[in-house]
């Protein structure tokens, strides 16, 4: 009897904090980039990246994600690139394997249209990153679809002989292009 | 100088294609040899950058080469050759077409399979031509580097053989492709 009044208090406290929680379908879902090398765009990416995504439109204070990935995934079809951004100038793979998204605030700028803000952080420096993005429900079904632009080097990604951009951009696209359930 | 080709010498257009392209194949040549060497590195990713795009362009030269050739006939050879010689000749030209046209495809396919994006010079960005492919980089690698020498073998033939016209034979065959070239006729 106590336990279930733990359970029931515990759920009652719990609820409101609660938007809804939503899965990722890792198959129609995509973590892109685009890049330039040499004066022309190259695209790929992350292929393997885990989120906990809570996201309520009525309930923006309590929505958020936290999202890892896995940079050791990169993949942008292109042997001699995978390889370079494996190494120590680029993002040093066997010292920071992951880079984590964590967002303090989402706000609504339009119709499903929205902002979060949030801290990226790759090879341990972290920097705030706004991310617009449009999130559109059918059911229990949901899109996600947005795209930011990181300065590489603010995060020490192609650092070295690398730095300066002439070569390869500073300038990198990210696309978030998520299917999602609940 | 005419501009289209006598049964003389060379108009001014073949003149000028000749000319520029052989000294882009002959930069060509050091910057693929040089990149070729450089240890992985920006450096390196920009040395190749020039290789590709000036390879593109020699691209478009030699087709418009190709063109100007088919529909402007040659100065006719000197009388007095023998048959090997004019085989030799006729060969050595051709193949040396054949082999700058082929060259920058390979090239061209070594960088799509590679996936790597091409801006010549960044005026303009030419497409990928084949998927990314690590076999068919290599392939088209090993074939590139096959086409280097023999392309390097056969300009050898071709200036070898333009100077004994020149020096030997004391004929107007060099003479007449020289961009100020007077012929004796």
């Amino acid at each position: 009897m106590t336990r279930l009044l733990v359970s029931a208090w515990l759920v009652l406290v719990a609820m409101p904090a609660l938007a809804s929680d939503w899965t990722i379908d890792h198959d129609n879902s995509r973590l892109g980039f685009v890049g330039t090398q040499s004066g022309a765009e190259f695209t790929g990416e992350f292929e393997k990246f885990e989120a906990d995504m809570r996201f309520d439109p009525d309930n923006l204070e309590a929505s958020g994600f936290d999202v890892t990935i896995d940079v050791t995934s990169f993949n942008s079809s292109s042997s001699d690139r995978d390889s370079t951004v494996a190494g120590q100038d680029w993002f040093w793979f066997s010292q920071f394997p992951a880079a984590t998204y964590t967002t303090e605030s989402i706000r609504q700028t339009g119709p499903d249209e929205y902002e979060a803000l949030g801290k990226l952080t790759i090879r341990k420096k972290t920097r705030t990153v706004n991310l617009p993005f449009k999130w559109v429900i059918d059911g229990d079904t949901a899109k996600m679809d947005g795209q930011t632009t990181l300065t590489r080097t603010h995060f020490n990604v192609g650092i070295g002989e690398w730095r300066s951009g002439k070569t390869v951009g500073l300038k990198v696209d990210v696309q978030v292009d998520l299917t999602l359930t609940r | 100088m005419p501009i289209r080709n006598t049964t003389e010498q060379w108009g001014s257009v073949a003149k000028l294609l000749h000319w520029t392209i052989a000294l882009a194949v002959l930069v060509m040549i050091g910057l693929g040899w040089w990149a070729d060497r450089l240890p992985y590195g920006p450096l390196k990713v920009d040395v190749f950058w020039v290789h590709k795009s000036l390879g593109m362009l020699i691209l478009a030269a030699m087709v418009l080469r190709l063109v100007w050739r088919l529909v402007n006939p040659a100065p006719p050879l000197p009388a007095g050759l023998k048959t090997w010689e004019r085989w030799a000749a006729h060969w050595t030209h051709w193949g040396l077409y054949g082999l700058l046209i082929a060259q920058p495809l390979s090239g061209w396919v070594i960088n799509s399979a590679a996936n790597f994006p091409l801006s010549v010079f960044g005026w303009f960005t030419v497409p990928a031509i084949t998927a990314p492919d690590e076999a068919v980089k290599q392939l088209a690698a090993n074939v590139h580097w096959l086409l280097s020498w023999l392309i390097i073998g056969t300009i050898a033939l071709h200036i070898g053989a333009a100077l004994k016209h020149h020096i030997v034979l004391k004929d107007d065959v060099l003479r007449r492709m020289l961009p100020f070239g007077k012929v004796s006729s």
